[in-house]
């Protein structure tokens, strides 16, 4: 399994008092009991070494032989931004080249879920209609980011509004939830090196792309076959 | 029927009770299979999805209940009429999870919040299993999924007291493309190729081999054709869906 489609979900859900019950960090909950974590305004929270929320032990960093693609990241509620970065850099920028002072895509441009309710704080969902939808990413990004073997990345969010810890244990919503999901493809082992080589040519690293080149791979492999060996080889002496 | 568009769904209904019975719903934070777990409707044989000698399986979509929070909605009667169950799936594959985290540690895959099931105008997917899965034959193929709202903690909260049976509490969605016969054995060996294993591909190639029947086809020219008469193929379908670049008009033909 060498491409793979994969994604992280991060939401400020916090542990329950005294529960010690949870997987790859998403803790469990019940009616009456779904506590979130407070977001302080306009302070970055990485989401996978933030500290708030379902993280990770360690920071992503690639391996010698992998390579992500980085195709799409999505924020709810609108409030919420989201920033990638790679190493040091990172991608949303302001017209100055100062990184994102607002903390990056906002939840306005890329809902998450795609249609989710728009509940502006403080007055909770509006009608139906009132829907947040992606048009303007709806393929992503293009072009994707790319992380390279070694390098180091990830997602930080950064909310426009303080929000307050909540013990969850009144009558609780979806639309309470910050959350950030981010998407990419994985490309490890032997794929790896095609992508290195596929990069190096200009290609853009598409799933397609990564086809087609083991495929003219293969198909030169036929030709080489046919091909006669050349004469200093074929009527070279036996040294053995 | 050698290549048949194959769906598989998961599906868990309320008991009758008010939620307390660790037989009929699991726990929150624990992972069950769809195919042979102690929950919702499996198969009756409770296997693993073996595939066998003669089979090839593309998995192209899976999905399962969104939402995020245990809220729940009840009637006047105390009767719960909606659940979330807050659930994740992945798929295993012999002994490799398919969804691994970013510190390159098994996760608990996909969320319903991501990939639902049912989908709906107010969630639309954002997650789409590109590339697809291949299964090869005598390989074993699990979908797992895990639940983060726990039904028997909730319900302590005494905000319901029955669950009906024919509320859906949680489902999971998997589609897949079953090649078997000759099929799977030429989607193996186009997969052998590095050609896409797709029905258009198989299609092609059968035909490759029918225009070909009676020659040798263990030679080098068979499979050249083979690459470039796929080639030929995927540009006709790129142009005939309007998807061709001006690169595809601008060779050979």
């Amino acid at each position: 399994m060498s491409l793979r489609r994969q994604c992280y979900e991060w939401r400020n859900i916090v542990q329950n008092a005294g529960d010690t019950v949870f997987l790859n960090g998403y803790p469990i909950n019940w009616v009456g009991s779904r506590p979130t974590a407070a977001l302080r305004a306009n302070q970055p929270v990485d989401i996978f070494v933030g500290g708030i929320g379902n993280n990770l032990d360690i920071p992503g960093q690639l391996k010698a032989y992998q390579y992500i693609v980085i195709d799409a990241v999505a924020v709810y509620p609108p409030t919420l931004h989201a920033q990638i970065y790679v190493n040091t850099t990172k991608y949303f920028q302001d017209p100055d080249g100062v990184p994102s002072r607002s903390g990056g895509i906002s939840g306005f441009a890329v809902p998450f879920p795609n249609g989710t309710l728009y509940a502006p704080q403080g007055i909770g969902p509006l009608l139906p209609q009132d829907d947040l939808l992606n048009y303007d990413y709806q393929e992503g990004l293009k072009p994707p980011i790319i992380v390279a073997p070694g390098q180091n990345w990830g997602v930080e969010v950064t909310s426009s509004v303080a929000i307050l810890a909540s013990a969850g244990s009144g009558s609780v919503r979806d639309t309470e939830v910050q959350r950030c999901f981010v998407k990419y493809l994985l490309i490890d082992g032997s794929d790896s090196i095609v992508a290195k080589r596929l990069i190096e040519s200009g290609w853009p690293l598409t799933v397609e792309n990564i086809w087609k080149y083991k495929q003219d791979i293969l198909k030169t492999h036929l030709y080489a076959g046919l091909a006669p060996l050349p004469e200093e080889v074929s009527s070279a002496k036996r040294k053995v | 029927m050698a290549i048949r568009k194959q769906l598989y769904t998961w599906e868990l209904y309320g008991d009758g009770g008010d939620g307390t019975s660790l037989t009929h719903y699991p726990r929150g934070g624990e992972s069950h299979s769809i195919f042979y777990g102690n929950f919702g409707l499996v198969q009756a044989g409770r296997q693993a999805g073996l595939v066998k000698e003669n089979e090839f399986i593309v998995i192209e979509k899976l999905g399962c209940t969104p939402g995020i929070s245990p809220e729940a909605r009840v009637d006047g009667a105390g009767a719960l009429t909606a659940w979330q169950p807050n659930m994740f799936v992945n798929i295993v594959i012999d002994t490799t999870n398919y969804y691994q985290d970013p510190q390159n540690v098994w996760a608990s895959g996909v969320s319903g919040t991501a990939s639902p099931y049912p989908k709906t105008t107010a969630d639309m997917p954002y997650y789409d299993l590109w590339p697809p899965i291949y299964v090869l034959p005598h390989q074993t193929i699990d979908i797992r999924y895990t639940m983060f709202n726990d039904i028997f903690n909730s319900a302590g909260s005494g905000t319901y007291t029955t669950i009906p049976t024919d509320l859906l509490m949680a489902a999971v969605f998997v589609q897949y493309t079953l090649y078997d016969g000759t099929d799977a054995l030429m989607a193996r060996k186009l997969m052998q190729l590095g050609i896409p294993v797709t029905v258009g591909s198989v299609e092609n190639y059968r035909r490759l081999l029918l225009e070909q029947k009676g020659l040798e086809t263990d030679t080098f020219e068979h499979y050249l054709a083979a690459i470039q008469s796929e080639k030929k193929r995927e540009e006709k379908q790129r142009k005939n869906q309007g998807l061709a670049r001006h690169e595809t008009y601008g060779s050979d033909d």
